[in-house]
């Protein structure tokens, strides 16, 4: 027991601040076990040697979150239509674009933001990959997550190939006739996919919409899902030391190669004079 | 009593103990995740998004040029395209770049049979190796420096994927759309005469850049030789007429697709560019 | 963690042993509808309905009031506190144990109760997914692959097709769709050919789609056109919609993605296509070029109105029409 005097007024008003945070927390941790769950996320341990490398995945998770965050800002402007506006003569998908870039507030930020964002969130994803596969981090007993990664990276591609025919210009339709004409020389399915990706036999608006729907909902729902059990396989199994480190969590007390044993007669000892002199009079000498 | 010889453990076992081990460790020596790891994890996203708004912003201000033209490339491309117009002639598609190494993969199989190879072949065999990894390599081994296998294999796939990817973003195809604007600078590279540009912006348009290079244009293909020095040779309009109207009588075995139906006049006009093009200088 | 603080609500006696507080009465409710009633007179009939709303908040409050100050008046609140009947303590069961249940045969085969159950919830199960997901998938998938439109296409009168020269020619196969229908073809008049079954002389064209055979990019034309030729574009307007002939000397045609070339009847000469380029078919309508559907052609033989072309049911790009290759690709989905 340390002081035993009575609290002074400076400690209960800081008891008291520290009640009024505590207290709704306990509430909510008492009706739902959240907060725990929140607590462990945060202050568990991690391996005190983890390398600057090893924020590559979080980085790729924010890259994904500006996405989705300016994605749905888009989506409220964005129309996913092909016909041609009367008015302009230019499809109406490219025209909402065309505004958003130009007349709403910030809008060439948001639309910016989201174009090169997804260029970011691949690379950081390949860097990502790079980095566990250097670190030998997909072994035992991170192969489902090994899996689960590359299933995220697949979606990722696959949902920039679905958001690359949205603005509806030059670059956006023959990219996606190419892609989904890729998809159709598969074998047996393959002409079936192509007519099912493009709702029909030729592209059409059809075709926009449907990828518009494929964009928006079922591949980000995809990606959300497999990134939550990427982390929650995180979480669980912990993160890896750096390879290189000297003290890796769970490395063996003995790693090191023994020391191999002189053999005589493969390792004479030379003597000293001797040795100078062969040193000094090298064979095709430099002079 | 004779001692029981102790089982070396199987390999699960082992990496079940290893892991155990990692536990251990972790939970005696580990440093909390927040706010010793976390705080790295803020400023590596601190850094993503500044790179992003960045880029945003990178590309809003050069993409105008110096006429306010949403149009113009600038550092990031333009700003603005044309609209989509499904009965063009004259549009290169390409992807997007993160894609590019699979579209060079399906311009190195050019030979029909072996298409399939670039378009599902070659990807899918290794989207299964990518996804098998984990079963491929079961050694417990994690230092570098004895793993030489998936070493040299990372850096292979490395490699690789950076050339196709960065071949894929120079490649062209040298077809009538992008050419025509090389006429200016063959004019001044070559000093061409007057005479001879009708012919120059023919050879432009005509394809003969997508199996012929001239003065850094077009593509070498089916053999086919360079002609930015193609006059001096010397081999006179009249054999470049009659080459040019059937490649494969005066050249047995020539690839080279008849162009009698330009017409003489036309064939005399490519004659004569042809004849001036006495190389870059 | 750290261990669990007592919270207040925790302090309080267990329910069993104190006496429940007295239900909640309903004179409030009235007194607050009285109150309503009051402000809604006010508004529809002032000399009528207030006062009625008055009277009424008046009596209720007066219940109101009465009941909530009981306490305070001495009078003692009787209130039965909830009793259930305890069940009679079971006697341990018999070892046999089979009350309630139905006996058992010999083998153990029988449907039990257990195992119906389950059986039926998943069953039920698979048919309310069933009932949701056909349907819907059906919706998802299925119009793909239905009601493929043919396609009819004026490109004008024969006169606008000289003998010999070729075009390229631009038109909207549906104007209903608009820009999104815009097709591009390769067209050249070759005269006239004997029909092969009456004898009589037919027109010929050649009329190639510039959609290449390996994986759909745009085809260009490998010969100058436009101002270069020194010839000027055609506009026309026929039943679909503005339609754009340019007048080109090809000696050739060339994809720009990935390096496919083809002679002028459409065959592969280089590259990676995998069969000649599509073709349309086409009638003569009242004096008008009238374009039909596409077919594909494995390869060509012969130039112009004597081309012997190899035709086959229309393929996607890249899929082989012909050689062994064919077989990768048995069943087409639906084709106009």
């Amino acid at each position: 027991m340390t002081l035993r005097r009575p609290p002074t007024r400076a400690e209960l008003r800081r008891q008291r601040m520290e009640e009024l945070v505590t207290y709704p927390l306990d509430w909510l941790e008492e009706r739902s076990g959240l907060v725990g769950g929140i607590r462990y996320f945060l202050f568990r341990n991690v391996p005190s040697d983890v390398n600057w490398m090893q924020t590559l995945g979080s980085a790729a998770l924010t890259a994904f979150l500006v996405q989705a965050i300016t994605g749905v800002i888009l989506a409220m402007y964005y129309t996913p239509s092909a016909a041609t506006d009367p008015a302009t003569g230019k499809p109406v998908a490219y025209e909402s674009i065309q505004n958003i870039t130009d007349h709403l507030t910030l809008g060439w930020l948001v639309r910016g933001m989201h174009r090169w964002g997804a260029s970011v969130f691949i690379i950081l994803m390949f860097l990502h990959m790079g980095r566990v596969f250097l670190f030998g981090a997909y072994k035992y007993p991170r192969e489902l997550n090994w899996i689960v990664g590359v299933l995220i990276l697949v979606l990722g591609m696959m949902e920039g190939f679905t958001g690359y025919l949205l603005p509806w210009d030059q670059t956006a339709y023959w990219a996606t006739v190419v892609g989904i004409n890729l998809n159709g020389t598969a074998p047996f399915l393959g002409p079936w996919l192509a007519q099912f990706l493009r709702s029909g036999q030729e592209i059409t608006g059809e075709t926009l919409t449907r990828f518009y729907s494929l964009h928006m909902l079922v591949i980000p729902a995809g990606i959300m899902a497999l990134i939550g059990l990427h982390l929650y396989l995180v979480i669980r199994l912990g993160v890896s030391s750096p390879p290189w480190s000297k003290e890796a969590a769970g490395m063996e007390p003995a790693e090191e190669e023994p020391v191999p044993a002189r053999r005589p007669g493969l390792m004479r000892p030379v003597p000293r004079g001797a040795g100078a002199a062969a040193i000094q009079a090298e064979p095709g000498g430099r002079d | 009593m004779a001692a029981i010889p102790k089982e070396k453990p199987s390999r699960i076992e082992e990496e079940r103990a290893q892991f155990a081990r990692y536990k251990a460790d972790v939970k005696a020596r580990g440093k909390p995740f927040y706010p010793y790891a976390m705080f790295h994890d803020t400023i590596m996203s601190l850094v993503v998004v500044a790179v992003i708004i960045g880029l945003a912003a990178i590309w809003k201000w050069t993409s105008y040029g110096p006429h306010h033209d949403p149009t113009h490339p600038g550092l990031l491309g333009p700003e603005v395209t044309a609209p989509a117009d499904p009965g063009t002639t004259s549009f290169v598609p390409r992807p997007d770049w993160y894609f590019y190494f699979l579209f060079y993969l399906l311009r190195i199989f050019k030979w029909p049979e072996s298409v399939f190879l670039g378009t599902v072949g070659i990807p899918t065999i290794c989207l299964i190796l990518l996804f098998a990894l984990p079963f491929l390599d079961r050694r417990r081994e994690r230092r570098i420096s004895a793993r030489p296998v998936a070493m040299v294999a990372g850096v292979l796939t490395i490699l690789s994927m950076a050339v196709l990817t960065w071949k894929g973003a120079t490649a062209h195809e040298a077809l009538a759309s992008e050419v025509i604007a090389d006429v200016p600078s063959w004019i001044q590279k070559e000093h061409l005469p007057p005479a001879a540009v009708p012919g120059a912006k023919l050879f432009a348009t005509a394809g003969c850049t997508a199996c012929h290079t001239y003065a850094g244009a077009g593509g070498s293909n089916l053999g086919a030789p360079d002609l930015t020095a193609i006059g001096s040779r010397h081999l006179g309009i009249s054999f470049q007429i009659r080459h040019l109207q059937c490649p494969s009588c005066v050249n047995p075995g020539s690839p080279m697709p008849h162009f009698a139906s330009l017409g003489y006049k036309r064939l005399h006009e490519l004659a004569v560019f042809l004849e001036a093009s006495k190389g870059v200088h | 963690m750290e261990p669990e603080q007592p919270s207040p609500d925790t302090e309080r006696a267990s329910l069993h042993e104190e006496t429940q507080v007295p239900p909640p009465t309903l004179w409030p409710a009235g007194f607050a509808i009285g109150v309503v009633v009051i402000l809604v007179g006010l508004v529809v009939h002032p000399e009528l309905i207030s006062p009625i709303g008055a009277a009424i908040a008046v009596v209720f409050g007066y219940l109101w009031a009465r009941d909530a100050t009981a306490e305070l008046r001495g009078r003692a609140i009787v209130v039965e506190p909830e009793r259930r009947e305890r069940p009679e303590p079971r006697e341990p069961a018999a070892p046999t144990g089979l009350e309630g249940v139905a006996p058992r045969p010999a083998v153990e085969t029988a449907v039990t109760r257990s195992r119906f159950l389950e059986g039926a919830t998943l069953g039920l199960g698979g048919v309310i997914g069933g009932l949701i997901t056909v349907p819907v998938a059906g919706f998802a998938i299925l119009p793909s692959y239905l009601g493929q439109k043919q396609h009819k296409v004026d490109l004008g009168p024969l006169s606008m097709f000289p003998l010999g020269q070729w075009f390229v020619a631009t038109f909207t196969t549906d104007p209903a769709e608009g820009e999104v229908s815009r097709r591009t073809a390769f067209i050249r008049n070759n005269g006239t050919v004997a029909d092969p079954k009456t004898g009589q002389m037919v027109p010929s064209f050649t009329i190639i789609s510039n959609r290449c055979a390996h994986l759909g990019c745009p085809v260009q034309a490998n010969g100058p056109s436009g101002a270069i030729l020194g010839q000027k574009t055609v506009f026309e307007r026929t039943a679909n919609g503005k339609v754009r002939l340019i007048p080109v000397v090809p000696a050739g045609y060339g994809c720009p993605c990935h390096g496919g070339q083809y002679d002028t009847e459409g065959n592969r000469t280089a590259g990676p296509p995998v069969r000649a380029l599509d073709r349309y078919a086409f009638e003569i309508d009242n004096g008008r070029l009238v374009l039909l559907s596409t077919y594909s052609v494995s390869h060509v033989v012969g130039t112009g109105a004597q081309a012997k072309i190899y035709k086959y049911q229309e393929a996607g790009p890249g899929q082989h029409v012909d050689g062994p290759e064919q077989w990768f690709y048995p069943l087409q989905p639906p084709h106009h």
